[in-house]
């Protein structure tokens, strides 16, 4: 393991060197007083030929105590990465059709961005398809995007409740970048625009659950075995529901923009039918899997005061109606308000308030045979995001935390970002976990508390 | 389209020429028309347009960063409410994100911000309009415009070619400025040149039109620059592509742009 750690960690050292020098490399040579003969990005150009773009990252983070159930626990984070991204417009693919006056009836864009990287914490190299679409109208009203593809709705600032899209919180955790917090699915997003009402439908033909913790690269709590368990004997590898039509994934948001009280409210509504996104639910064979989820849920977000404030509701509704089965999940009301404001020039301060709510708790308490682990039947949760930008925004330091005074545990991410050109930028932070308790839901990440740094070189 | 301006222009050097004194009967002389005039020219050209622009940020070491980007705008009405929709294609790590603005003079802008790598569409709380544009020395309000009723304006001088405006806020802690002046020209009434002093009286910074052309017989600026004259750093703008009276519905300026940004009208004509 050490073997492995080392060489890891000179392949990381190594693929900086190479950042660096090719990042010298460019500017020298992009030494001329002004634009030159620099184009303006030709249209000719762009649809002849495939422009590519993206980024070399190389990422090294580092744990800050032992975690004594991993086996390999040097590195949260040694990599190397390599991003190609092109995208190409195909203006009169639908020429022939009824709306082919209308470019966005007539235009079709192909959109590709493929990570090809080297993990020394996982080990080996591999390929990770970032998005791969098709975005082209159908009619005037109607926009579909259909492919690998992030998805994102809702108003909440790191707290999710009606966005029940894929989410990579291995990434989160060990200092990638926040973009791949969201993971992709292979979905088809039919959106309808109208004049007042908008509505978005994504269907998700195989359930796409979460990158959580598994037990790899993090350790984490097991109620059942009373322990903090890591992989290979405690790798969590849940069963998968089948792949049939029912068991895909149909989420719908119905939204639109109104006058309140003098400011642009956007309002929104949510339905989901599928799965929860982690496998918290335990079958009759004692492996965790993936119970049915149904979700309902509204969100506002307008101006208030100089800043502006959000507001978001989901209702959470599993198989265990009565709430009587600790193996399941308990049905939950989910609640979050915030507000976001600039303090200062530069300086911007935003704050949440999120709760959840498990609707059957007295039934649980009555089957759960008295469980030590139980979660709260009230969970509360305090975020705070601070971000000031300095030195013509080159400079860019944040401050996210989440802070449960239910659970009394929280959840740091520092971060600074220095931009040294438009090519070349440093990303150093932290994610610091802690609690009072070993099972809460931050407080079992405390030996998974971390530093790093990330270099990155976009072309 | 020469026409146009040519012949004001003749008739100001004939003008000039009869009196010695620049001021003529056909001058204005109330400030605050010349600076509702100047402002219409400057940011209302037209009922809706597009431009491409690009920039090159110059610190005083000499460093160089660059923005480009296309921008769509429509005015709700001439002088008022308008809306932009800013799609950046450089550097790399911005390019595809999008920025859509409800300008409402007199009151805070409505504001949003796409990030394509999250599929995030961010709205974002009113800020300092006098704090850098996209990382230049431009400032948020040197692009968008800043509210005519902001300041007290008065007309300085009037020479053959400008009117000479000086403008002080109206609410001194609202600016980092204590005054500017601005010379506007009389014929296009475009500000030339805008000069901010400190409460020094000490110049600090300067904003210069350094190239513009009639587009579809608007007046309009293609190259100008922005320096500051305390950290030696600067930024020039130009515009290119411009074109006025696309048509533009209000629906371009929505949540849908901010995702699927309207090819319609961010590619250049044919």
């Amino acid at each position: 393991m050490v073997v492995k750690n080392a060489s890891a960690l000179l392949r990381v050292l190594l693929s900086s060197a190479i950042v660096l020098a090719s990042a010298n490399l460019y500017s020298a040579t992009e030494d001329d007083d002004s634009w030159g003969d620099d184009a303006w990005g030709d249209e000719a150009e762009t649809e002849q030929g495939l422009q590519f773009h993206g980024f070399i990252e190389s990422a090294v983070g580092g744990r800050l105590s032992n975690d004594s159930v991993l086996q390999d626990d040097d590195f949260t984070l040694a990599e190397l990465r390599a991003r190609i991204e092109t995208e190409r417009f195909i203006d009169d693919a639908f020429s022939h059709g009824a709306s082919s006056d209308n470019a966005r009836g007539g235009s079709l864009r192909l959109s590709a961005k493929l990570d090809l990287y080297v993990d020394g914490v996982d080990g080996g190299g591999d390929l990770y398809l970032r998005e791969a679409i098709a975005d082209f109208s159908i009619s005037d009203d109607v926009d579909v995007r259909v492919g690998h593809q992030i998805l994102t709705w809702g108003t909440g600032d790191l707290v999710f409740l009606n966005d029940l899209f894929v989410k990579d919180w291995q990434s989160f955790f060990s200092g990638r970048d926040d973009e791949y917090l969201k993971a992709p699915s292979t979905s088809l997003k039919t959106s309808f625009y109208g004049d007042d009402v908008n509505i978005d439908f994504v269907w998700t033909p195989v359930f796409s659950h979460d990158n959580f913790i598994s037990g790899e690269r993090f350790s984490y709590f097991s109620p059942m075995a009373n322990s903090q368990q890591a992989a290979p004997s405690g790798k969590v590898i849940p069963v998968e529901p089948s792949k049939t039509f029912s068991h895909g994934e149909f989420a719908a948001r119905v939204h639109g923009s109104a006058q309140l009280l003098g400011s642009n409210a956007e309002w929104a509504l949510y339905g989901y039918r599928g799965f929860w996104k982690q496998p918290n639910a335990v079958n009759s064979r004692n492996q965790p899997f993936y119970s049915p989820l149904t979700s309902l849920g509204a969100s506002l977000r307008t101006n208030v005061a100089s800043g502006i404030g959000h507001t978001e509701l989901a209702w959470y509704n599993g198989d265990d109606d009565q709430g009587n089965n600790p193996l399941l999940p308990n049905n939950q009301l989910r609640f979050l308000v915030g507000y976001e404001q600039e303090l200062l020039p530069k300086l911007t301060l935003g704050v949440q308030y999120y709760f959840e709510n498990q609707l059957d708790y007295d039934a649980l308490t009555k089957s759960d045979g008295g469980s030590i682990y139980r979660v709260d039947e009230h969970r509360e949760l305090w975020t705070m995001r601070m971000t000031y930008s300095a030195m013509q925004d080159n400079l860019i330091m944040s401050w996210f935390s989440f802070y449960s005074p239910t659970d009394q545990d929280y959840y740091h991410r520092p971060s600074v970002k220095y931009r040294f050109n438009d090519e070349l930028n440093l990303t150093v932070g932290g994610n610091i976990f802690g609690g009072e308790q070993a099972h809460t839901f931050f407080g079992q990440f405390d030996d998974a508390s971390n530093v790093y740094a990330r270099l990155r070189w976009s072309y | 389209m020469f026409k146009l301006i040519a012949k004001p222009a003749l008739m100001v050097i004939l003008a000039a020429s009869t009196w010695s004194n620049p001021l003529l009967a056909s001058d204005l002389t109330d400030a605050n028309e010349i600076v509702a005039n100047a402002n219409l020219t400057s940011y209302y050209a037209a009922n809706d347009g597009r431009s491409e622009a690009r920039m090159l940020i110059k610190d005083a070491q000499g460093r160089e960063q660059k923005r480009q980007f296309t921008i769509l705008r429509r005015d709700r009405s001439d002088g008022g409410e308008q809306d932009f929709l800013v799609v950046f294609s450089r550097p790399a790590d911005v390019r595809n994100t999008v920025f859509l603005v409800a300008k409402k003079p007199g009151s805070d802008d409505d504001r949003w911000l796409y990030l394509p790598g999250l599929d995030l569409v961010k709205r974002i709380s009113a800020g300092d309009k006098r704090t850098s544009f996209v990382g230049s020395h431009y400032f948020y309000e040197d692009v968008s415009g800043r509210g005519i009723a902001e300041d007290n304006h008065q007309l300085k001088e009037t020479t053959e070619q400008y009117y000479i405006v000086e403008n002080q806020p109206v609410d001194p802690k609202s600016a980092e400025f204590s005054r500017y002046t601005a010379w506007i020209n009389k014929s296009t009434f475009l500000p030339e040149k805008i000069e901010y002093f400190d409460e020094g009286g000490e110049l600090y910074r300067r904003v210069e039109v350094l190239a513009s052309e009639l587009v579809q017989g608007h007046e309009t600026v293609t190259k100008s620059r922005v320096s500051d004259l305390r950290s030696g750093g600067q930024t020039t703008l130009e515009f290119r592509f411009q074109a006025y009276d696309l048509g533009m519905e209000q629906a371009v300026f929505s949540e849908r742009s901010l995702r699927k940004p309207p090819r319609e009208w961010l590619r250049r004509s044919r």
